[in-house]
């Protein structure tokens, strides 16, 4: 006990002057491998773990598996430093060989870790030998043919050994190697290389179990300068193809806008007349909406205009009838009247038109009608004025040519115009000769009767014109007292004009007794020869009807039905469907339609 | 000729065997956990292989010094020793290997068992079969079929085994094919 503790602090002792030294036991070697290159010897190589300072010997034992007998190497040197050599008598196959290295040196020794070695898979032949590359020209084209011979030391003629090739080709500037497998015969053929160009080539062998060997030197050879015959026609083609290409497309470029309208043609956009897209963008909807309002559209003449102040009827001889609308709408153009829509229009009365005859004066209408005619607007505002004191719904202002506001009139009989206003109403003749039947004179005129209003000169038109008969309806004069002018009329058919339409186009209807009462008058289905339609021409178109007339309301069924009897109405309204005029449509300007040329003409 | 026919179909056959065991070894090392491997390495070195008593060349020289008809016999015993232990050896392996008939590995030792023998006849030549030892049943017959602790071990050895004597006997048949004719395998 003593003394192995002595020893073991002796050991210490030693252990650490020998640090102090710088010197050690060798550290540890390592096998590294072991090949064989013919399957009949083999090396195996170790490196060392470190000498420790001092100067170590290395020893490789070996044993095999089923023998406990250790042999060591038999051959230090012929393999190179660090290595062992095993010949073929020392070589077994298909056995296993157990083998390590020991290094020693003064200090000790140290021995590596066993390493088990069959030597029939570890077999990793030599490099190929003598390799040989040519161009041979061909008719296809030049190619080189690379050709070896197997390693020196493998035994492939016995069968002992079995060899697989393989080659790599690299020309000038290319970056990686092409591989070729060429099995187990000794040349092959490369083709797909380019011209004129240096070619690298290598070779190497692996058994058909084992390792791959060595590649070996590069062996160089030179490609000529060629050019491949398929090639060149490949290149004409393709010049050819581009040319034909490039003319296409300058032709296509020259062409560019026929052809968009050839094969897009341009897709009509929705347009609508009057209507600017700029000014949609803007967003300016005043300036739209302006936009869309047609100058003169509704037909926005002054009714007051189309107010006539008398209306001429010549029959017999004289049978002349004069429309001049004309003359009346500038007249009463000046005046303002807010156009409405014709939806108004149509109402059961029916207006008086008194149109006006360029002619002098007025046979028989004396001065006084002259003076009438002299006053035109201002008297007939007066008219007005009269009227409306006397909140009569019968206000003579049926020669206001607007329909509008005679629908106005009638439900609110009490209504007052102001002074000046020149908004015209209408009344509907029959309930004003109905109110006024009572009031009937022996006129000739047919006229709306006003109670209240005085004898007042009813207003002309300035231009006064000839009427051989004067026929003034506004003659409000002669309901009270037989008008001093007006002259006895003859038998004289009377038309009635029932309303007067923006075109100047005055609807008339006779009046077969002036005396009787209007509105029976109008309701016997007696034989009228009534003015159908005046056109702008100032022509009176007339017609014969034998049915009702009394309903001018064609549109507005109601209100003939409040204002006046209904019997006159209702047949009036189917008569209307049947004597629907197709001829008197008349397209205005601006595409409207006048329906009111529709209107039945009584 | 048909004899040469049969050589080089042999020489097909048994490198195929060999690859296959190279493949079924390889692929049960690489199945092996860490701490198995670590086993694996401590058996080394290897016990005994059953074909170890059959007497066999282990050089290149030895090997050429024998006759083909011994070369063909040691290689008809070698594929014969495998026969029965075959079955087992599917077992080690994963299926993947042996796609379809798990006895597709013994039926390809029959066959080229039978193909040796045919060659063996061949080369007699009309001499009289004189097996001297050959034909004795095999000793150690069960020698696979007792390990039973330790699987993984034995298994390795099974496979090791296999592939070591499948290379041996391409060997074997590939020397006397060559010696036999020179076929264009051993010129090259």
């Amino acid at each position: 006990m003593r003394n192995s503790g002595a020893v073991l602090i002796l050991t210490f002792i030693a252990k650490l002057i020998l640090q102090a030294a710088g010197v050690s036991p060798p550290g540890k070697p390592r096998l590294t491998s072991c090949r064989s290159p013919e399957k009949e010897t083999f090396t195996c190589w170790w490196e060392p773990g470190g000498d420790g300072g001092l100067p170590t010997t290395y020893a490789l034992y070996y044993h095999l598996e089923n023998s406990e007998t250790v042999y060591e190497c038999p051959d230090y040197r012929t393999a190179g430093e660090n290595s062992c050599y095993f010949n073929k008598n020392d070589t077994s196959l298909w056995v296993n060989y157990n083998i390590t290295v020991v290094a020693s040196n003064a200090l000790g020794k140290n021995i590596s870790d066993p390493v088990e070695v069959d030597v029939v898979y570890i077999v990793q032949p030599n490099t190929p030998e003598n390799v040989t590359a040519v161009v041979v020209h061909d008719e296809q084209g030049p190619f080189v043919r690379v050709s070896w011979e197997k390693p020196r030391t493998a035994d492939t003629r016995s069968g002992w050994i079995t060899l697989i090739y393989q080659i790599r080709v690299k020309q000038e500037k290319d970056e990686k190697w092409e591989e070729y497998d060429a099995g187990m015969q000794k040349y092959y053929n490369v083709f797909s290389l380019h011209p004129d160009k240096e070619c690298m080539v290598q070779v190497r062998c692996k058994p058909d179990h084992g390792f791959w060997s060595e590649w070996t030197q590069t062996t160089y050879v030179k490609m000529p300068n060629y050019i491949p015959r398929e090639r060149s026609l490949w290149i004409l083609i393709t010049i050819f193809s581009i040319f034909i290409v490039l003319i296409l497309t300058w032709t296509l470029n020259v062409k560019r806008n026929s052809m968009k309208l050839c094969l897009l043609p341009p897709v009509p956009g929705p347009k609508i007349k009057g209507f600017d897209k700029q000014l949609l963008k803007s967003g300016k909807t005043e300036e739209i909406f302006n936009t869309l309002v047609i100058q003169g559209f509704p037909p926005t003449t002054d009714y007051e205009n189309l107010l006539v102040e008398y209306l001429e009827v010549y029959d017999n001889e004289e049978q002349e009838l004069v429309l001049d609308g004309k003359e009346l709408s500038e007249d009463f153009m000046k005046s303002k009247s807010s156009s409405d829509n014709d939806s108004g229009r149509g109402s059961c009365d029916s207006r008086t038109l008194l149109l006006e005859k360029c002619m002098d004066g007025r046979e028989g209408s004396g001065s006084d009608q002259h003076q009438y005619s002299q006053h035109g607007e201002t008297s007939w505002a007066s008219t007005e004025s009269s009227e409306s004191q006397g909140a009569e719904p019968g206000s003579p202002e049926s020669t206001d040519g607007r329909a509008k506001t005679w629908p106005v009139v009638f439900p609110q009989p009490h209504h007052h115009y102001p002074v000046g206003a020149v908004k015209p109403a209408y009344h509907n003749v029959p309930e004003i000769l109905n109110q006024l039947s009572p009031h009937a004179t022996p006129s000739n005129y047919h006229q709306l009767h006003h109670q209240d209003i005085p004898q007042q000169e009813l207003r002309f038109s300035k231009s006064a014109c000839r009427h051989s008969q004067s026929y003034n309806q506004f003659n409000l004069d002669s309901i009270d007292t037989p008008a001093p002018g007006v002259p006895p009329l003859p038998s004289l058919e009377y038309v009635e004009v029932q309303r007067v339409n923006p075109e100047n186009m005055l609807l008339l209807r006779p009046l077969s007794d002036p005396n009787r009462e209007p509105e029976r008058s109008d309701c016997t289905g007696e034989d009228y020869s009534k003015v159908k339609v005046v056109t702008s021409h100032n022509i009176l178109l007339l017609q014969r009807d034998t049915s009702h007339q009394c309903v001018d309301d064609y549109s507005q069924a109601d209100q003939c039905t409040t204002q006046q009897p209904p019997h006159p109405c209702k047949p009036a309204v189917h008569q209307w469907n049947s004597v629907m005029p197709q001829e008197g449509m008349r397209v205005m300007g601006n595409g409207y339609v006048d329906s009111t040329v529709l209107m039945p003409s009584f | 000729s048909e004899n040469q026919r049969l050589f080089t179909n042999a020489v097909i056959r048994v490198q195929r065997l060999h690859q296959l065991a190279a493949k079924m070894i390889n692929d049960f090392e690489d199945s092996l956990l860490p701490e198995e491997r670590r086993q694996l390495s401590k058996i080394f070195p290897l016990s005994f292989c059953n074909s170890d008593y059959i007497e066999a060349p282990t050089g290149k020289d030895e090997t050429q010094k024998s006759s083909m008809l011994k070369l063909l016999r040691i290689s008809f015993r070698l594929i014969e020793s495998w026969e029965y232990p075959s079955q087992t050896l599917s077992g080690t392996v994963s299926n993947s290997l042996i796609v379809g008939n798990p006895n597709q590995l013994t039926e390809k030792l029959a066959d080229l068992k039978m193909g040796i023998n045919v060659l063996i006849k061949g080369s007699l030549d009309g001499q009289p079969n004189i097996d001297d030892n050959d034909s004795l049943p095999l000793p150690f017959e069960d020698f696979y079929l007792t390990m039973g602790e330790n699987n993984l071990r034995e298994s390795f050895r099974l496979l090791a085994c296999f592939k070591k004597d499948m290379h041996k006997v391409e060997t074997y048949l590939r020397v006397a094919n060559c010696r036999r004719s020179l076929d264009s395998n051993c010129t090259l």
